[in-house]
């Protein structure tokens, strides 16, 4: 594949990139009950929607990232929000991380012709493997957040009152004794070093 | 999805139903749902058909005449409380609530729109209870009760923490907390209540507290917390408990004696009171402010508030001190009066450091702290330094029962001002009347439902998310226990470098004791930012 071919699909994905973003954005509300998506897409305040305003905030920078790769933090952070709160909503971990693939759909559904007209199938293909290469990475993150939320209901466990009736709690009496034994081991006492 | 072969794999389509709700039929979800009540618990104060049942079973272990109880229940209420009979008559379904409820907004189920919520009702109300319903239908949005309906109904009623924000938009004034009140105590004719609720509630017929804390417990973990105070700040406090001709008895919720970081706002409480040398006293008996009775049947939320009234009446004291706690101020605001009042035998609360009355405790004879406090802090009788909070960028959460419950916003934003340089309010729309819930009030705490509970407590992280990055705030303050205990899971899954303190504690940090130590920790025993005592390096 010659160089030319990608360097001009992107060229051509650049230009089309706001309907993409747009498609795109349609494709994650179609995760959702129609009513919903209704309410994604139209409350435009941040704070009265927060999950409509996080696909809108991720989506346009997710992109960029793909068509040119310039901070690798603002691109993590990005994926890192849409994931987050998939992670807990009613999703299979499937259905939680099929908006990616769904981003290959709107591409073509925006310039799928015009790939074919200028013979870039090739190209195509290449800078789909980019968005896989990134959902490998969403594969991650989805774990990661999963994996948090046990460490959160754990901690919880270790709060309630049920579970060491008659005392105090016991992350209290954990981070306590942590305490002293660093102070202790601060003082250089031989028997905790 | 175990259950799909490769086939049905490539079959998928991830797109929902446009189906109308009442014919998505209700799929129970691990992570949503709460533990079902164990039956010992309910027998302890008397309540229906105790028995052991799943959620996740088909056969829910009900009584024959299920239907026949649930439907008398609903007929009895709707004839005693005229405004669910109003509430079930007059919505438009103008939808201006569907969007203010934080389970829907985080979760974009439908079914927990608040109009929606209380249509799971109301359609059975229509179907069961009028003529048109009867006659019609769908038709009339009437259904007829069934066991799938009942258990719709069940699930969604423990995805509804009661916060009433959605009440707030309605331009009928109508309160779906209110229906999920009548929902849930309908629910409790069949003995299907969750544990979390009804173990506290058996907890606290039996020891007066949520907890189960026996008197020497309650007692050692409040000597506990005088250990600290005695090792951080250098002043020995020597509580006193059960004290007869006391004027004044404190009453707080049970997770301040006992949850992280709750135990450091009683700190705070106990430096204070110390400080002011007040004649006060505990109660080991009325030790549990919060009333989970309320979120289980008024009848109950009346049985377990009768004790603090019980108990002042013992002691003879002459008003109430009521700690940070949500619900246990809607209970004492709206409801304490007429449930267990008139408590004559009790004063109209006077503040005797600086005798202010409180003309707005007339009738409950109950002073909530930040009231308290920022009355001493208004008439300067309070010496704070606070700079000892610099480390900290502070916003505060307003609970939905003291701002929306009882319209109290100003004395703990005052309070936060006054041993705080660094405050920072989150945006308009998320903040007082419309404060969003920290999504596990209303006895919806339990651990098993931690992915609702992210669900619910994102609309409130994300808008505490803006003011971290903003303007760097890493402290969320608050005057509510359940918000304490819950919270930090949240920020700790949405905003991980927020941690949350009660508005007592940061008094307390603040707070010049006469003989005190040269403060170089903070209550929580953590090293304050340039004062000497720096954090010994991590790895033990
Ligand atoms: S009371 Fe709160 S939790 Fe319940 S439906 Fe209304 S907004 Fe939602
Ligand atoms: S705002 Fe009031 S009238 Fe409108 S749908 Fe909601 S409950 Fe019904």
């Amino acid at each position: 594949m010659a160089r030319g071919g990608i360097d001009q699909l992107i060229g051509i994905l650049t230009e089309q990139k706001g309907s993409i973003v747009e498609k795109w954005i349609q494709k994650i509300h179609e995760t959702y009950p129609p009513e919903t998506a209704n309410f994604f897409r139209k409350e435009r305040n941040k704070f009265a929607n927060p999950v409509g305003s996080t696909i809108q905030e991720a989506a346009g920078p997710i992109i960029e990232e793909l068509l040119e790769p310039r901070d690798s933090e603002v691109f993590y952070k990005h994926l890192d929000s849409l994931i987050r709160v998939r992670a807990v909503q009613d999703f299979t971990a499937y259905a939680a991380l099929s908006i990616f693939f769904a981003l290959k759909g709107a591409i073509r559904d925006i310039v799928g012709k015009q790939v074919r007209r200028e013979g870039l199938e090739w190209a195509l293909l290449e800078f789909e493997s980019r968005v896989d290469r990134m959902t490998l990475l969403a594969f991650d993150i989805f774990m990661q957040c999963r994996e948090k939320v046990w460490e959160i209901k754990r901690d919880d466990l270790l709060k309630r009152p049920f579970v060491l009736s008659g005392g105090m709690c016991a992350s209290y009496m954990v981070r306590r004794g942590q305490k002293h034994l660093k102070k202790a081991k601060g003082s250089n006492n031989p028997s905790l070093n | 999805m175990k259950d799909l072969t490769p086939q049905e794999m490539l079959r998928i389509d991830l797109h929902p139903p446009k189906t109308p709700w009442m014919d998505i039929p209700v799929k129970i979800k691990p992570g949503v749902y709460c533990y079902p009540a164990k039956p010992e618990k309910l027998e302890v104060v008397g309540m229906p058909h105790p028995h052991k049942w799943s959620p996740l079973d088909d056969d829910w272990g009900l009584p024959e005449d299920w239907k026949e109880i649930v439907l008398n229940g609903m007929r009895e209420r709707l004839e005693k409380y005229r405004s669910f009979k109003i509430f079930m008559d007059i919505c438009v379904r103008c939808g201006a609530c569907a969007d203010k409820c934080h389970f829907f907004l985080g979760s974009g189920d439908p079914k927990n729109m608040p109009v929606v919520r209380a249509e799971l009702i109301r359609s059975v109300y229509r179907g069961e209870f009028t003529r048109a319903g009867r006659i019609l239908g769908r038709l009339a949005g009437g259904r007829k009760l069934t066991e799938d309906v009942l258990k719709e109904i069940w699930y969604y009623m423990f995805q509804c923490t009661e916060c009433r924000r959605c009440s707030l938009f309605c331009p009928y004034g109508i309160d779906t907390a209110e229906v999920t009140i009548i929902g849930r105590e309908l629910i409790n004719l069949l003995g299907l209540n969750i544990n979390w609720i009804q173990e506290p509630v058996a907890n606290c017929y039996e020891t007066g507290n949520h907890l189960g804390l026996l008197p020497h417990t309650f007692k050692q973990n409040i000597e506990f917390m005088c250990m600290d105070i005695e090792e951080f700040v250098g002043i020995k406090i020597d509580p006193p408990f059960n004290r007869k001709g006391a004027e004044i008895l404190f009453v707080t919720p049970s997770g301040d004696i006992f949850a992280d970081p709750g135990i450091y706002t009683l700190s705070g409480y106990l430096m204070l009171f110390e400080h002011l040398g007040l004649d006060y006293t505990w109660s080991t008996y009325a030790c549990e402010g919060g009333n989970f009775g309320f979120f289980t049947s008024m009848e109950m939320a009346q049985r377990l508030n009768a004790k603090i009234y019980h108990e002042a009446k013992r002691l003879g004291v002459k008003w109430i001190l009521g700690g940070e706690c949500g619900h246990m101020w809607r209970v004492v605001h709206q409801y304490m009066a007429t449930f267990n009042g008139p408590a004559d035998f009790l004063e109209e609360p006077v503040s005797p450091i600086t005798g202010t009355k409180f003309e707005n405790a007339k009738s409950t004879k109950m002073v909530h702290i930040s009231e308290f406090t920022a009355d001493l802090i208004k008439h300067n009788k309070l010496k704070l330094d606070k700079s000892r909070n610099d480390h900290l960028k502070v916003t505060f959460h307003d609970s939905c029962n003291p701002s929306r419950g009882m319209g109290m916003f100003e004395e703990p934003r005052y309070i936060i001002k006054n041993v705080c340089n660094n405050f920072y309010e989150m945006p308009e729309n998320t903040i007082r009347e419309q404060t969003f819930c920290c999504g596990s009030g209303a006895g919806l705490n339990a651990g098993e439902n931690m992915e609702i509970r992210l669900r619910g407590g994102l609309p409130r992280a994300n808008a505490v998310k803006y003011v971290h990055e903003r303007f760097g705030v890493n402290m969320l303050a608050c005057v509510c226990a359940i918000d304490r205990a819950v919270l930090p899971a949240s920020m700790s899954y949405w905003v991980p470098e927020v941690k949350v303190a009660g508005v007592s504690e940061l008094v307390g940090n603040a707070l010049i004791m006469e003989g005190e130590n040269e403060r170089s920790v903070d209550l929580r025993g953590e090293p304050i930012p340039g004062r000497g005592e720096e954090e010994v390096s991590e790895d033990v």
